[in-house]
């Protein structure tokens, strides 16, 4: 006598619960392009370590003997697994049932897949497939009545974010909470083509007199663009791919700090190629990406958010193995002026960082804030101060090295909040509050105006100042701390983690705004 | 089919590259944008022969403009 036929009656509403919305739905969904949950669990998690919760969650049908006829599940499917052997917590949409929408689930299963990561101090993966909180009015009808908005756990939700590396994954059409769900998140991405983002989706903003299909009013390339997610991708594996790979370098909450891994890339490695990066003519743009892909551990950049604010690239990365959160300039935008969505995008970073006590490394080449009427409309220097605001409340240990120019307020950032900062600059380095050529005809304008050549005297004027700009005199005052050899750098920034990492403990504990 | 190359920074047209007819691999330099007095090269994002350039020098670019239009590689 034992208790296998319960085991296997139990058993019996498993195996229908994972043919999710029956065979027709599921073939409908890959016709569309896209996985199945189940199927995205499989992919994403390590190989047999998924432990699914509320496996026999859903709607049950009995006969008339009270015979199990058929079980049409909840459509959130959940569990603890691993990801690179790391312990997370994964809830997933089943866009088969119920079009995912979130009263096709059983509250109490939809509340616990939310609330569980932060609870156990875990990550959160979310795989985001579904049409939103409200699903149909239909419902009302059921319901007799209808209600003031209010989701409970999603308070608790954002506020886990202060707590628990929470990514994200839209991977089908999502509206409304859906939306909310992929941004409410540390790290998310989207699906070219087969995922969908808005606060309400065509039928709704029809109704407001705008006749827009799925992908014009929200498709990935748009959301990628505008900051509202971080990078676009062309498939489900390679979504999955990033959640891992951003996972890696953080904690697993902020119980702890960010692990290290074993390096095998030198510390001591000397960088030739870096000693002429910089081109002598300050007209010039080089790529600052194979310069990064030089100074970090081999292959450890991790590049976020490249498709907008895109004269900053945001990073993470590793130097000795430690992981840390990378700001760099890119010349080819705006020379690496901060636009007003580079300054945003600065400003997600930076928190991040914060948060999760990431030292942060920025490479600086910055003629200041973007100048001009569009920035001005914009919005610039309310956005760009705040996102100094943000670079000087970090309390996390800063380097900055200046590989070409720091000049205005935005170069400020060269260092964040604590004390515990380094700088270094490369010997082309260039810096001042105004690059000289600015500045020459409004403080000298008596002179000039007055000269009998004045362009020529304005030349004389300008040839003066040039030698007085080189960063050796700044380094001769000590206005800079060490001027450093460009091929050094690895050694440089390697130095800097060791040091950094006993200091990384401690935190504002302001919550996180995502 | 023609793949429309577009400027990624306002500013203005510094000097063109290519003319067209011109044929050019990927990753070439198409045309220079001066802003914030850098010059900053746009380069193909495909190989193919330029079907059009649509702009000249001096010509003010805004941001997600479209300079050059490059068709499909000649075949054979």
């Amino acid at each position: 006598m034992n208790w296998q036929a319960e085991i296997d009656e139990y058993a019996r509403r498993q195996e229908l619960a994972r043919e999710m919305g029956g065979a027709e739905k599921v073939a409908r969904h890959h016709a569309n392009g896209k996985l199945t949950v189940r199927e995205r669990l499989d992919a994403l998690a390590d190989a047999g370590s998924f432990d699914e919760i509320g496996s026999a969650a859903g709607f049950p049908e009995y006969d008339a003997n009270g015979q199990l006829v058929g079980l049409t599940p909840a459509n959130v499917v959940c569990g603890r697994a691993r990801l690179d052997g790391r312990e997370v917590f994964i809830t997933g949409d089943d866009f088969t049932v119920r079009g995912g929408a979130n009263d096709g689930g059983l509250r109490e299963k939809f509340a616990f897949a939310e609330t569980q990561a932060v609870r156990w101090g875990l990550p959160l993966v979310r795989l985001v497939d579904g049409t939103g909180g409200g699903g149909s009015v239909r419902h009302l009808e059921t319901l007799g009545r209808t209600y003031l908005p209010e989701v409970p756990i999603f308070a608790e939700a954002l506020s886990a974010l202060a707590e628990v590396p929470v990514v994200a994954l839209g991977l089908g059409s999502v509206a409304g909470m859906g939306a909310a769900r992929v941004c409410a998140s540390h790290y998310s991405v989207m699906v070219r083509g087969t995922s969908q983002l808005f606060a309400a989706g065509p039928p709704v903003v029809a109704r407001a007199g705008e006749q827009v299909d799925k992908e014009t009013l929200g498709g990935a390339e748009i959301h990628a663009k505008n900051g509202t997610i971080d990078d676009a991708v062309d498939s489900e594996a390679e979504a999955f791919e990033r959640a891992r790979r951003f996972l890696s370098y953080l904690p697993s909450s902020t119980r702890e700090l960010p692990p290290r891994i074993d390096c095998d890339d030198p510390a001591e490695r000397r960088e030739e190629s870096l000693v002429g990066a910089i081109p002598r003519d300050a007209r010039r743009v080089y790529k600052m990406r194979p310069i990064l892909d030089a100074v970090f551990d081999t292959g450890s950049v991790f590049e976020m958010g490249r498709a907008w604010g895109r004269s900053v690239i945001t990073a993470l990365a590793r130097l000795d193995g430690w992981p840390v959160a990378v700001l760099a300039s890119d010349p080819y935008h705006y020379g690496g002026a901060w636009t007003v969505d580079a300054s945003r995008k600065a400003i997600r970073l930076v928190d991040l960082a914060e948060n999760f006590r990431l030292p942060v490394v920025h490479l600086v080449d910055i003629p200041g804030f973007l100048i001009g009427t569009a920035a001005e409309r914009n919005g610039i220097m309310r956005y760009g101060t705040q996102a100094l605001a943000a670079v000087r409340s970090s309390t996390v240990p800063w380097c900055g090295v200046i590989v070409r120019k720091a000049f205005g307020m935005a170069a400020l950032s060269q260092r964040g909040g604590s004390t515990a900062f380094q700088r270094f600059a490369w010997p082309s380095a260039q810096w001042g509050s105004l690059p000289i050529a600015g500045g020459v005809y409004a403080a000298y304008r008596a002179e000039i105006d007055a000269a009998p050549d004045p362009a020529a005297r304005q030349a004389e004027i300008e040839a003066r100042l040039e030698a007085v700009q080189s960063p050796i005199r700044t380094a001769e005052a000590f206005g800079i701390e060490e001027i450093i050899d460009p091929r050094d750098t690895r050694r440089h920034l390697c130095r800097f983690a060791t040091l950094a990492a006993p200091l990384r403990a401690g935190g504002r504990g302001f919550g996180y705004r995502p | 089919m023609s793949r429309d190359v577009h400027s990624e920074v306002a500013g203005s047209i510094f000097e063109l590259l290519v003319a067209p007819g011109d044929e050019v691999a990927k990753g070439d330099t198409l045309l220079l944008v001066e802003s914030m007095k850098m010059e900053i090269p746009i380069e193909a994002p495909v190989s193919g022969v330029v079907a059009a350039v649509h702009v000249i020098v001096g010509d003010a670019v805004a941001e997600d403009q479209r300079v050059v239009s490059i068709d499909p590689p000649r075949q054979g």
